[in-house]
């Protein structure tokens, strides 16, 4: 499979707001990410790697230095737009909507994307199929699942406009070591298989062990 | 599309919050429909009144501006009358000219003349008896003096010794001054010089007496031929002349015998007014008021030129504002400044006064129910909008525009609104019914009696005379009304919706275009 580099973050630096001029989460920081990988930033908590996340995604902005995706300037281009096309989101909490079932929070997602497919339900099918689950489980609450048929939904969903970079933190946070490995192996297969680069936030060594790329941030607060 | 769709799984997964919701606007769409319906009657009643009693304008004398004059030239009484004399009389062309203007909607006119009868008497308390005596006295002016013979005694009177004993005769002349006195007549010439007023209507809708039924036939009819030599006349002016419908009377110019005008009598009225009440005189005011056709009364004043006839112009206006704009038009067309236009607008006014409050009062009960309502639907919809926080954050985080979810949860409260509206409508409507229609059926009532005393007032022939004229076409559609939420109401109430909806979302459109998805998702985490 041709690998090609989807993201690349060029000399970032990044400070809160109410933080003291000098004092940065993480300082010119580069690294490029390709497709075909799955790769873990590790960390201690506080070390950055949730807010590294949320740039890449375009959640949060006001970082100094670039960030591209397939060489366009992230600070120039739709962030709703990228969000919604060009990758896909999965966090700890899972974040689906509580009131929809698990297709629907699917189909919402193609239909945010503005996906013209004919047989969108049918697709949502295969997609959960994918991540492991049934029909039967395509017609229920969110609530109404366990953590990691929610998680897998939320991986699902994910996928549903197949994006380039799939991005979770800590995916596996809240989910049972067995389950974690089920979630795990999905991942790498969206990589391997799919040809997706995986961004994975994570202090689980267990994780970590499994990523093709370690991404170790250390804390960087401290004046430069 | 799909935000209709989401918008609608949305409302019926979160059932118990819509529903608080939809209450709350289900009570304020009641109480908006109830006050709107009675708005609408009251409008429809203020309208239907000014139908039936439109403003109308009348030209009179301006006593006041006469009188001043008067007093600026110094005039002596002799003078002020001459002066009332020389004062131009109003024409029929000048009735037609203020007429033609775009306030009005139609005129009309009362043409009357002053007449004597002949061969018949007229109506009245007071007669000049003439008695003659004659008396024949022959008056002889001789003084005769005469000498009486010496007495017996021998004694003489003590008055004329002299001539004792003989006859004289004397004769006298007494001279007399007269004075003679020449007697100048000046009199208005204005008033009437005989004895019946003849006024001449132009149409039914003219005769205000009858429609306002201070005249009510009693026998016969007015006729409906406004060109023929007809006439009605008072019950005492038949009684005191043994005078019937059918029956031809004859008229006669004051000014000269020789000029006659015969009348076919079609009906016999009867006053109803308040001179019943005036104890002094045996007879009402109209006794010798003969009422005919215009037509009659120029034919009269065409063989008369001593007539000395009066118009009496009535204009209805199209609307009430105008009437200040129609006296500066009549102004300015030349109408003496010794006229001057009277019209009944305070009258109309004073009529609807009581109605008229009733709606401002639900005017400003619909405003605090409005501010109240909008008040408690943006608290509301606050409240909402932070047990939503996580939901925004969701749909932001996976790539939905801020507008179109701000236009999802705009069209989520609209639905409810929309739906709650409609049942707080029904609810009103039905509430409302009962109020509004105990107020239409009042008016509705008065009119259908009204409409059958006009009727009757004309001698109860006059079925097919235009109705509309006075107004009954208006009365006739207000009792087709038997629900007080028309559509009128309905689109006013889908306006409030609206606007309630409006005033809702802002809560949301602000707190949407102000939370950052990932602080959303990281306070839930």
């Amino acid at each position: 499979m041709k690998k090609e580099i989807v993201l690349k973050i060029d000399h970032v630096s990044y400070r809160y707001k109410d933080a003291p001029k000098d004092v940065y989460v993480f300082k010119n920081m580069s690294y490029t990410f390709e497709t075909g990988k799955v790769y873990v930033i590790k960390g201690k908590s506080g070390s950055g790697k949730t807010t590294l996340l949320s740039l890449i995604s375009g959640l949060e902005k006001g970082y100094e230095g670039k960030i591209y995706f397939r060489d366009r300037d992230l600070s120039r281009i739709k962030l709703d737009k990228y969000r919604n096309s060009d990758i896909g989101i999965v966090f700890q909490s899972y974040n689906l909507l509580v009131h929809l079932t698990a297709s629907e929070n699917i189909l919402l997602s193609m239909n945010i994307n503005g996906m013209k497919e004919k047989n969108k339900k049918e697709r949502v099918i295969e997609l959960l199929e994918s991540v492991g689950l049934t029909k039967d489980h395509a017609n229920r609450r969110v609530l109404k699942l366990s953590g990691g048929e929610q998680q897998r939904v939320a991986i699902a969903r994910s996928l549903s406009y197949n994006p380039g970079i799939i991005l979770a933190d800590e995916p596996t946070g809240n989910l049972d070591r067995e389950t974690e490995n089920d979630i795990l192996k999905i991942f790498k297969d969206l990589a391997h298989k799919d040809n997706k680069c995986v961004i994975i936030v994570t202090h689980s060594d267990n994780v970590a062990k499994q990523a093709d790329e370690v991404i170790e941030l250390t804390s960087q607060k401290k004046k430069d | 599309m799909y935000i209709i769709k989401n918008a609608f799984i949305s409302i019926s997964r979160n059932k118990g919050r819509n529903i608080l919701i939809g209450i709350i606007i289900m009570v304020i769409a009641a109480s908006c429909a109830i006050t709107l319906a009675i708005r609408s009657s009251a409008d429809k009643i203020v309208t239907s009144y000014e139908k039936k009693y439109p403003i109308e304008v009348t030209i009179g004398m301006n006593r006041a501006n006469l009188t001043q004059s008067f007093k600026d030239n110094n005039s002596s009484q002799e003078d002020m009358i001459e002066a009332f004399n020389e004062l131009e009389p109003l024409t029929i062309e000048e009735i037609e000219k203020y007429g033609d203007s775009s306030y009005i909607a139609k005129y009309h006119y009362t043409y009357s003349v002053s007449l004597n009868g002949k061969d018949i008497k007229e109506a009245t308390d007071s007669l000049v008896k003439e008695t003659t005596t004659t008396k024949t006295e022959t008056e002889t002016k001789t003084e005769t003096y005469e000498t009486p013979a010496p007495s017996r005694d021998g004694n003489m009177p003590p008055f004329d010794r002299e001539n004792s004993g003989s006859t004289s005769t004397k004769k006298s002349t007494t001279q007399r001054k007269t004075t003679t006195t020449q007697v100048e007549n000046i009199r208005n010439e204005r008033a009437a010089k005989g004895v019946f007023t003849v006024i001449g209507y132009n149409s039914y809708e003219a005769m205000s007496d009858f429609i306002n039924g201070n005249y009510t036939i009693t026998d016969g009819e007015v006729s409906d031929d406004f060109d023929a030599n007809n006439c009605v006349i008072s019950e005492e002016l038949a009684t005191l002349n043994e005078l019937k419908v059918g029956d031809i009377i004859t008229l006669v110019s004051p000014d000269d015998e020789k000029i006659t005008y015969d009348l076919n009598i079609t009906g016999i009225y009867q006053e109803n007014t308040d001179s019943a009440s005036d104890m002094r005189n045996m007879f009402s005011n109209s006794a010798n008021t003969i009422i005919t056709n215009v037509t009659t009364v120029k034919d009269i004043v065409s063989k008369d030129e001593d007539a000395n006839p009066t118009v009496t112009p009535t204009y209805i206006l199209k609307n009430k504002d105008d009437v200040g704009a129609f006296e500066v038009e009549v102004t300015s067309k030349g109408l003496s400044n010794y006229y001057m236009l009277n019209n009944n607008l305070e009258v109309v006014e004073n009529a609807t006064k009581s109605v008229l409050s009733v709606k401002n009062f639900a005017t400003t009960f619909l405003i605090i129910t409005l501010i109240i309502g909008a008040v408690v639907l943006l608290v509301i919809n606050m409240i909402n909008i932070r047990e939503r926080k996580y939901e925004i954050g969701v749909l932001r985080t996976i790539g939905m525009k801020k507008s179109l979810v701000g236009t999802q949860f705009t069209l989520e409260l609209l639905i409810v609104c929309l739906t709650f509206l409609v049942l707080g409508a029904f609810i009103g409507g039905f509430t409302s019914v009962q109020v509004s229609n105990k107020l239409l059926n009042n008016e509705i009532s008065n009119a259908k009696e009204d409409i059958e005393n006009i009727s009757n007032n004309f001698g109860g022939k006059m079925r097919d005379f235009n109705r509309n004229e006075i107004g009954v076409q208006e009365l006739e559609t207000i009792d087709s009304i038997d629900a007080a939420v028309d559509m009128k109401v309905l689109a006013q109430l889908l306006g409030i919706g609206i606007g309630l909806t409006l005033v809702g979302s802002a809560a949301s459109m602000i707190a949407i275009s102000r939370f950052s998805p990932l602080d959303i998702l990281k306070e839930r985490s």
